[in-house]
């Protein structure tokens, strides 16, 4: 029976991302945006974890310490500040591609350059009914050079060749930002990966954006407890008021919920469960629902201070928003879990079920 | 993160053979007649002889009075025998929710004396524990119920309501205060046999739901009982410590009940799944939206799943888990309502007949909000271990 505890090497990572969060990043969330940018220093300190190569095995330069390891990292560094995550995380949402790519040597090719930090990479889920032609929103801190792709069963690799567009966005300004017609690029690759191969590549990109999901959601609750125990209204501090009580106590059972789903379907990854991209993608489903309600709940009890940019309710309110319209958003993300829901087992009693 | 052993897994095999065969027909036929099993129901008996709904349940190195119990296998238990039918579940022969209450609060002499009678398996017994009263629902800290030393014996008086299986059990954990005026510090859990003078069932509730248990009121009338009957001892009770064994009490009981819902949620999910694969047209906007439904059940069973088994594995591991409890209990029912209302519309117009189950799920999933501490009553729990919440806002 395995459990629920991380393992102790885990969590000496995330008290070193604590740590860094906490004196490089947090105090310095405005500059960051300001600069479109995280400090080099901070960065260079990610690098050497490598937290772009956390959860990518030896063959392609990572450390393979595992998707459960990224995540609560990933959680760790977003508590604190997650604008930069984007781009100070070399692979991001591309891990599952670069894993999934039939052609070892061009997946190779690119997570050598990510992980060395001379380009960056993007990840989307275009649509076929919309008929998608470029990238909206990618990192561009190195230059974006890699787009991929992946819809339906196929999975697809684009190199930057053309100009891009300076991405003005919703939020993540510390990643930089830009925008790229698919026009400006070259076809590196297009293969036929099969239909739960890519959803287990649209998955690991969803986790990613979940696991930094729970630490904004954690963070705006933390903030908003601060807050209205701090301040007094009608005699009492805001959080005194049953009504306020009630919704912080909702909003926390809520990031705790976010957090499990987010760490269980990750241990799926590791565990090369043939659903954890399904898993994975009802995690982000999850976490993004949670976090939508606890980030507003966050603005709302600070009422006029949480809309403005005095205080960091608006930005995690933003980030959530945000981090929920990467991966072609939630309407895809509900179409693909609902495509597979009858042929998926259940995650605990498969065995069972079989005999049903 | 959680990975069943080949044991577990033949166990819930065990249960789901069980469920389909008694379980499931127990509970609609409970429903139909609005009376639960009768306690010489030839199930009950064969749970008895077999020393549990599952064989060896309970291992022999264990021994039924042992504390090296296996929450999370048990747990596990109790989701899928809730997805046969939770009423039933609840009715089965044992200690009941007496257990954890004689596990957190009895001297090892007690729980011998008191769990050692099933063992005894020409019969089905049952055990059951009281804590709310007329005038005191969720805030237990309340309850009336007398209990002051006369000599060597305790005199109980009072009353008590909305009691699990106490009409049929053998003996009954009773929540008293020697002192109102102490407020929590005034509890002492005493164990009332069946039989006691003064002890009398007062009302089996008619329920809208869960009918597959019975739900009792009794009365304590001047109840003697011998000092040995109150668990734990005196000494227990020093500080607030009989009151914090009545919440240790419940930190186990609410992932139970999420337990229970899962199994309810995942009953209705199955349900609605089956009808969507045999009735519904192959392609069409109604299908992806039946479809889409699903899978936001599923997820969101899947979440409770979580929760519930990491609050037991925390206990388990020697960990608090009072805010795990009340976080799962918090997320679980409304989730479980919302499984069962998707599976009605899933259903359309033929939901509502009482042969397709669904409305009776409807009507039994609403219990899963108000016992064990409502939705309200878990807020409040979070957030004073939140924030420091002051008990008199």
């Amino acid at each position: 029976m395995r459990d629920f505890a991380l393992t102790a090497e885990v969590q000496e990572l995330c008290v070193a991302a604590d740590r860094l969060g906490r004196t490089e990043l947090a105090p310095a969330v405005r500059d960051h945006e300001e600069a479109g940018a995280w400090p080099p220093a901070v960065t260079a300190v990610l690098d050497g974890f490598p937290l772009g190569g956390l959860d990518l095995p030896e063959r392609l330069g990572g450390v393979d310490a595992g998707c459960l390891t990224k995540v609560a990292v990933l959680e760790t560094l977003a508590l604190h500040d997650a604008a930069g995550l984007a781009a100070a995380d070399r692979t991001g949402p591309t891990v599952g591609a670069l894993l999934a790519c039939p052609d070892r040597g061009l997946a190779t090719e690119v997570a050598a350059s990510l992980l060395a930090g001379t380009a960056s990479a993007a990840f989307t889920v275009p649509d076929a009914e919309l008929g998608t032609t470029e990238l909206f929103w990618g990192p561009s801190q190195p230059a974006l050079r890699w787009i991929w792709t992946c819809a339906g069963s196929e999975l697809g690799l684009l190199e930057v060749t053309g100009p891009v567009h300076a991405a003005k966005v919703l939020a993540f300004q510390a990643s930089g930002g830009v925008s790229v017609p698919f026009a400006s690029t070259t076809e590196r690759g297009r293969w036929d990966i099969g239909a739960r191969a890519a959803l287990a590549v649209r998955g690991r990109a969803r986790l990613w954006a979940a696991a930094i999901a729970v630490g904004v959601a954690e963070a705006a609750l933390q903030e908003t407890l601060q807050y209205t125990t701090d301040r007094v209204v009608f005699g009492k501090p805001v959080a005194h008021h049953q009504g306020n009580a009630f919704d912080l106590a909702f909003a926390a059972s809520r990031v705790h919920a976010s957090r499990l789903v987010v760490r269980d379907a990750a241990a799926s990854f590791d565990r090369d469960e043939p659903d954890a991209g399904f898993w994975a993608t009802q995690a982000w489903l999850e976490t993004m629902e949670n976090a939508f309600l606890v980030t507003d709940t966050g603005i709302q009890l600070l009422g006029g201070h949480g809309f403005i940019v005095d205080h960091l309710a608006e930005k995690r309110f933003r980030e959530c928003r945000h981090l929920a319209m990467l991966a072609g958003a939630l309407d895809a993300a509900e179409a693909d879990v609902a495509a597979v829901v009858l042929d998926v087992p259940d995650a605990l009693l498969a065995g069972l079920e079989q005999q049903r | 993160m959680i990975e069943l052993d080949h044991r577990t897994m033949e166990m819930l095999e065990e249960v789901r053979a069980l469920g389909r065969e008694h379980i499931r027909p127990m509970g609609l036929e409970a429903d139909r007649t609005a009376s639960p099993p009768p306690v010489d129901h030839p199930f009950y008996l064969i749970c008895t002889r077999q020393g549990g709904l599952v064989s060896g349940m309970i291992g022999a190195e264990d021994g039924p009075t042992s504390l090296d119990w296996k929450p999370v296998r048990n747990f596990l238990i109790g989701e899928e025998t809730a997805y046969w039918d939770r009423g039933v579940a609840l009715s089965l022969p044992g200690p009941g929710l007496g257990g954890p209450a004689l596990r957190n609060t009895a001297t090892p002499e007690q729980r011998a004396r008191f769990l050692s009678i099933f063992e005894d398996h020409s019969r089905a017994r049952w055990g059951a524990m009281a804590m709310t009263e007329p005038g005191a629902g969720s805030d237990v800290a309340r309850i009336a119920t007398r209990a002051r030393k006369d000599g060597d014996e305790w005199v109980l008086s009072g009353q008590k309501m909305f009691c699990s299986n106490s009409a049929r059990a053998d003996w009954v954990v009773v929540w008293a205060t020697v002192d109102p005026a102490l407020g929590r510090g005034g509890h002492r859990a005493f164990v009332v046999e069946r039989g006691t003078p003064g002890f009398e069932i007062i009302k089996v509730e008619h329920k809208m739901g869960s009918r597959g248990y019975e739900t009792a009121s009794f009365a304590l009338d001047d109840v003697r009982l011998p000092a040995d009957n109150l668990l734990g001892g005196e000494s227990f009770y020093e500080s607030r410590k009989g009151f914090k064994a009545s919440m240790a009490t419940f930190n186990m009981t609410r992932p139970l009940h999420t337990a229970h819902g899962v199994g309810m949620g995942r009953a209705a999910h199955d349900f609605a799944l089956d009808f969507v694969r045999s009735d519904y047209p192959a392609q069409g906007r109604r299908r992806q939206r039946a479809l889409e439904r699903l899978a936001r059940i599923r997820r969101r069973l899947h979440t409770a799943r979580l929760m519930y088994l990491q609050a037991v594995w925390l206990a388990k591991t020697g960990q608090s888990n009072a805010l795990e409890a009340s976080y799962a209990k918090m997320y679980s029912p409304p989730i479980v309502l919302e499984a069962v209302v998707a599976a009605l519309d899933i259903l359309g117009e033929a939901g509502v007949r009482n042969d397709r189950m669904l409305e009776k799920l409807y009507r039994d999933a609403k219990i899963l909000d108000i016992g064990e501490g409502t939705q309200q009553v878990q807020r409040v729990v979070v957030a004073r271990q939140l924030f420091d919440f002051p008990r008199d806002a």
